[in-house]
């Protein structure tokens, strides 16, 4: 489902976030990517997304050769996985229901299957009674939900989730990552970026580990070992 | 599926307006501001055309004809000069309404009445007031006239005129430059401030055009709504100004007209003559502002 081929990344002037990369992850994995600050975790998340380009190597995301992607193309890949942030990144003048919709609307479906879709949505993370609340209006375990219902609506086989506990109490934290391992089941792939030690070592999945930029370690069950 | 990006395009530049509602008024607040000016700049210059050429009508041209003229002959030497291409109106001026306008002129002067009296004869002669159909014409009416060699013609001095016009040109030159040099000044400073207002307003919106990007909206799908709430911005702020701006010259209108006595100014007729023009290059030139404002400022929030 996902490649990542010998891939390099520096920041200007001198930074190497990435170094020569390998990973492949199948279909329906769940795969936590772990490391301290700074070892290149997020900078995968926003290669994956077309935020960033690699210096060297390959990148493939489903099959589709995303190395060398335009910004035309850009908005294409982003429609076809499904991103949570650790800041939740919501449309501060919408509502969540709108928040999600919006993710529908630029895919360009009809208002009527919009509205059908929306509430089913809200109501899997648990959100039902809350579609017209801002979400300025609502907790941040609240808005964690609304973004990853919005990751969601359009039914993405890919969900990539930049630390989206790192700004949850531990209750919340825990919600949201049994609501990720609840997705994964449906058979989407989850990418769960984090450098939560407890979160990671209760998942007992596959655990891939950065530190400088490179993979020092890759289990299948495997623990937080930084 | 384009009607219905389009349609959504339209809720959601309508839905940015609403709410952002004191942002939206303080945007249009300025727009109107700079509308204003432009405006007042404008009537500032109508006014002083209409001074000027007020003032250039003043100098009509008289042709003085001997005394003992015919009042036939004169009449039909002033229908020949009325076929003259550059003449608008010729006045004859008989001796005895010469000296009328004299004395009507003179009537606080005791000593030249008593000069006149003494005289005991009109003095005074016969004349033809010319006007020309415009002062750039002047020149060559005074040229054509000096080509008249009709014997009526008593006097032909018209060295004062040119040199009147001469300085009178001048001066509304330098006007007309200096004024031309403030107005380009006085439209780039309110266009800059319209261009400034308008990233702002974008500025604010950084993060939800990142957001945008982000899950998954295409670069036309994001700027489109801003592009139209700029015009919807430049609508109402044209609408405004009308709404403001004519009852504004309305009151101007009495003090003109008092000001320009005699003279031909109605500001409100002008307006109301190039209203497509005025308002409809005012709201292309603020819209298009708007819209340029925008696409730089998204431009360089959307770049996730």
């Amino acid at each position: 489902m996902i490649k990542l081929l010998n891939v390099s990344k520096i920041y200007k002037p001198n930074t190497q976030a990435l170094k020569d990369v390998n990973l492949h992850i199948e279909p329906s994995e769940f795969v936590s990517i772990v490391g301290r600050s700074g070892t290149g975790k997020t900078t995968i998340i926003k290669i994956l997304t077309g935020e960033e380009r690699l210096d060297q190597g390959k990148v493939l995301v489903g099959g589709w050769d995303i190395t060398n992607i335009g910004r035309r193309e850009t908005p294409w890949l982003r429609r076809q996985i499904g991103v949570i942030f650790q800041d939740f990144k919501l449309l501060p003048k919408k509502t969540l229901a709108e928040n999600v919709a919006f993710a529908l609307e630029v895919c360009g479906n009809t208002p009527k299957k919009i509205d059908s879709i929306v509430p089913q949505v809200m109501k899997i993370v648990g959100l039902e009674g809350k579609l017209g609340r801002y979400p300025h209006e609502v907790s941040g375990g609240e808005k964690q939900r609304a973004a990853i219902a919005r990751a969601l609506v359009h039914r993405p086989k890919i969900l990539l989730a930049d630390e989206p506990t790192g700004n949850l109490d531990s209750i919340n934290a825990n919600e949201i990552i049994d609501l990720l391992l609840r997705i994964n089941k449906f058979g989407t792939t989850v990418v769960l970026v984090t450098h939560n030690r407890e979160v990671v070592n209760k998942l007992k999945r596959r655990v891939v580990t950065l530190d400088n930029g490179m993979v020092i370690g890759d289990r299948a069950v495997g623990k937080y070992i930084l | 599926m384009f009607l219905l990006s389009f349609v959504r395009i339209i809720k959601f530049g309508l839905q940015d307006i609403y709410r952002n509602i004191w942002l939206s008024v303080v945007t249009i607040i300025i727009l109107i501001l700079a509308l204003f000016s432009i405006n007042m700049l404008l009537t500032v210059s109508v006014i002083s055309d209409t001074a000027i050429t007020a003032i250039k009508e003043k100098i009509d041209i008289s042709l003085y004809l001997k005394a003992d003229a015919a009042e036939e002959e004169i009449i039909a030497l002033k229908a020949e000069l009325s076929n003259l291409e550059q003449v608008k109106d010729i006045t004859y001026i008989s001796k005895a309404e010469a000296l009328e306008f004299f004395r009507e002129k003179n009537k606080d002067n005791p000593e030249i009445l008593q000069a006149l009296r003494e005289l005991g004869r009109n003095p005074l002669t016969p004349s033809l007031v010319i006007t020309p159909k415009s002062t750039d014409l002047t020149d060559s009416l005074i040229s054509e006239l000096n080509k008249q060699d009709s014997e009526l013609i008593d006097s032909r001095n018209f060295t004062d005129h040119k040199l009147l016009l001469s300085k009178i040109n001048n001066i509304t030159d330098k006007v007309k430059e200096v004024g031309m040099i403030v107005s380009i000044i006085f439209i780039l400073t309110t266009l800059l401030v319209v261009y400034n207002s308008i990233r702002v307003a974008i500025y604010t919106h950084r993060k939800e055009i990142g957001i945008m990007r982000l899950v998954g909206a295409s670069d036309w799908f994001i700027y489109m709504p801003f592009f139209l709430s700029g015009i919807i911005y430049a609508l109402v702020g044209i609408l405004a100004i009308i709404l403001i701006f004519y009852p504004f010259l309305g009151l101007l209108q009495p003090y003109l007209e008092a000001f320009f006595s005699g003279y031909d100014i109605n500001i409100l007729s002008y307006f109301n003559s190039n209203f497509i023009f005025i308002f409809g290059i005012e709201f292309l030139g603020i819209a298009l502002i708007n819209v340029l404002a925008s696409l730089i400022a998204i431009r360089k929030y959307a770049r996730v």
